[in-house]
């Protein structure tokens, strides 16, 4: 089976995927998508057209009724959500992925529970969490609740690279949080390639997302409409101009 | 009167404290499973029939019986998951049918303890020296002393566990954000397998302590025990361990003084009209700061 010409297997894949709720509502319909190593891989596209639910698909967090997940090339399809983290796989939901009445401290110690056993481990996981966002140290007793939706926010990304993923996975980083605040987490995204880290990124934030992606995908309806190097979307009038008519933004030549 | 009241209130602490065991193990089984037990009140039944088996067959005193009701409980509940649970999430509506399934459950434990003991009434014929104990101006039996300091034990570690202990604290997180206790790799099946058997085990040894407070038990006493354990969860507040346990005590507390100063007849609605009023004043419970999704 294996090509010779074929490239490095894509970090994670979706082959043909079809998920859908409540029996036939079909929220995706043969969809296909790569997260390519390396790089940040955005999705795109308007309301309802499915990119959360590509992504929970991909964490095993929805089972498709028909087509596979990949992994580095391996069919994974029905993993449960728990394993990934044993891939190298995290992922930073669009809901709040916190424990609120948990302290920062526990929120951090829980994420390690994987190699809980392995105490030097999980101390130098929390601590890396710490030195990545010294603001988290600071507040390392207070409940996760009690802090603000950027604050939140940089726990969940702290919390995930405490564990030294190699592909992130992130669902609208800056939904609900101040424009100064998104600014900087797009900045701390737009670098995590160079530190070998894998990303996928969906995102409502359309300008953003065609800023600091390698490769991009345009969802419609539950399906790839069209995909491709996020230069060619900005160096091919045409591209552009379906880009504006299905999410309603116009890229800058 | 003084003597009456104060005697309301240590009975009050006695039974509230089985109360609190009954409920704070419902609760923890709802806010990790998202099931409600129906059948909860004939696990804890089960648990006295356990220690009165262990007694007459085999001469094992009551005290004796609530480790090896644990440990049995607790084996017992982690095979019933695996043979409830997996079934019920195939099922189109896991919640609703969860209502169904229970309700079943409870229906075949009391057909179970009906069939293997009859509809006679048993109780434990084991007691204490001295056979009570002098509390202030009162007496109490020492096997209610007894239960009281077991319960104060029990609880005092199941709080220790949640809020000490990183499974403890995994447990609560599954009830805070079923979703993101999956993603930080916990595995929750394994999880709620163990809340299974950990609410089982409690509702047995509870039910040992029920044989050694109460006078008496037979195979419908389960349904009582399930009402009691709804009351305190509302009471508390869904999936809130630790308003469960001071719900437990305080509808104790209620329900005795409430022999203390009203005609029995209306002591006995009580707690509903405590369950009643709490959903129409707080629906969150006492103490509940609600699971946030």
């Amino acid at each position: 089976m294996t090509d010779p010409t074929q490239q490095v297997p894509a970090a994670m894949e979706l082959v043909e995927v079809d998920v859908a709720y409540h029996g036939d509502i079909r929220i995706l319909r043969g969809l296909s998508l790569k997260v390519r190593p390396g790089m940040i891989t955005g999705v795109i596209g308007p309301n309802g057209a499915g990119k959360s639910t590509a992504l929970r698909a991909l964490y095993g967090l929805l089972k498709p009724v028909a087509g596979d997940v990949l992994i580095d090339g391996k069919k994974v399809t029905g993993l449960p959500p728990w394993k990934f983290i044993d891939h190298g796989i995290a992922l930073v939901p669009q809901h709040r992925s916190l424990f609120n009445e948990l302290s920062v401290d526990d929120n951090l110690r829980l994420a390690c529970w994987s190699f809980r056993r392995d105490r030097a481990r999980v101390e130098a996981a929390v601590e890396r969490a710490y030195a990545q966002f010294p603001m988290l140290r600071d507040k390392r007793r207070d409940m996760a609740g009690s802090m603000s939706g950027g604050q939140q926010r940089f726990l969940e990304l702290g919390r995930s690279l405490a564990l030294q993923p190699r592909v992130l996975l992130l669902d609208e980083p800056t939904a609900m949080i101040a424009p100064r605040i998104s600014a900087e987490i797009y900045e701390f995204i737009a670098g995590l390639p160079a530190q070998g880290i894998t990303v996928l990124l969906v995102d409502q934030n359309v300008r953003q997302c065609v800023r600091i992606s390698g490769h991009l995908y345009v969802l419609e309806l539950g399906q790839n409409k069209v995909d491709g190097a996020a230069s060619d979307f900005q160096k091919d009038s045409g591209l552009r101009d379906l880009i504006a008519e299905w999410v309603d933004y116009r890229i800058d030549a | 009167m003084e003597l009456l009241i104060l005697n309301g209130i240590v009975n009050g602490l006695i039974v509230g404290g089985i109360y609190a065991l009954v409920g704070v193990s419902l609760t923890l089984l709802y806010g990790v499973l998202r099931v409600v037990n129906f059948a909860h009140g004939e696990f804890v039944i089960a648990g006295s029939f356990f220690a009165y088996v262990l007694f007459t067959s085999l001469n094992v005193p009551p005290l004796l019986a609530l480790p090896v009701a644990a440990i049995s409980f607790f084996a017992a509940g982690w095979g019933l998951y695996y043979v409830l649970i997996p079934r019920l999430s195939r099922s189109d509506d896991p919640e609703l049918m969860s209502f169904l399934m229970f309700y079943g459950v409870s229906i075949t434990a009391a057909a179970l303890m009906l069939l293997l003991f009859e509809a006679d009434s048993r109780s434990i014929d084991y007691s204490f020296t001295p056979i009570s104990i002098q509390v202030g101006p009162i007496y109490v039996s020492t096997a209610r002393l007894v239960a009281l300091a077991i319960t104060a034990v029990i609880s005092a570690g199941l709080a220790l566990f949640l809020f000490r202990t990183l499974p403890g604290k995994a447990l609560r997180a599954a009830i805070m954000n079923p979703e993101a206790i999956q993603i930080v790799g916990v595995d929750i099946v394994r999880l709620s397998a163990f809340a299974f058997a950990l609410a089982t085990a409690l509702a047995g040894v509870t039910g040992v302590l029920v044989a050694l407070v109460f006078p008496a038990f037979n195979a419908f006493s389960g349904t009582e025990y399930t009402i009691i354990a709804f009351i305190v969860v509302v009471l508390g507040g869904l999936g809130n361990p630790v308003g469960a346990l001071v719900a437990g005590v305080l509808f104790g507390l209620a329900e005795q003084m409430a022999t203390v100063f009203l005609p029995q007849a209306l002591a006995q609605i009580v707690g509903f009209a405590i369950l009643v009023g709490t959903i129409f004043l707080r629906p969150s419970g006492l103490f509940g700061t609600s699971t946030k999704k």
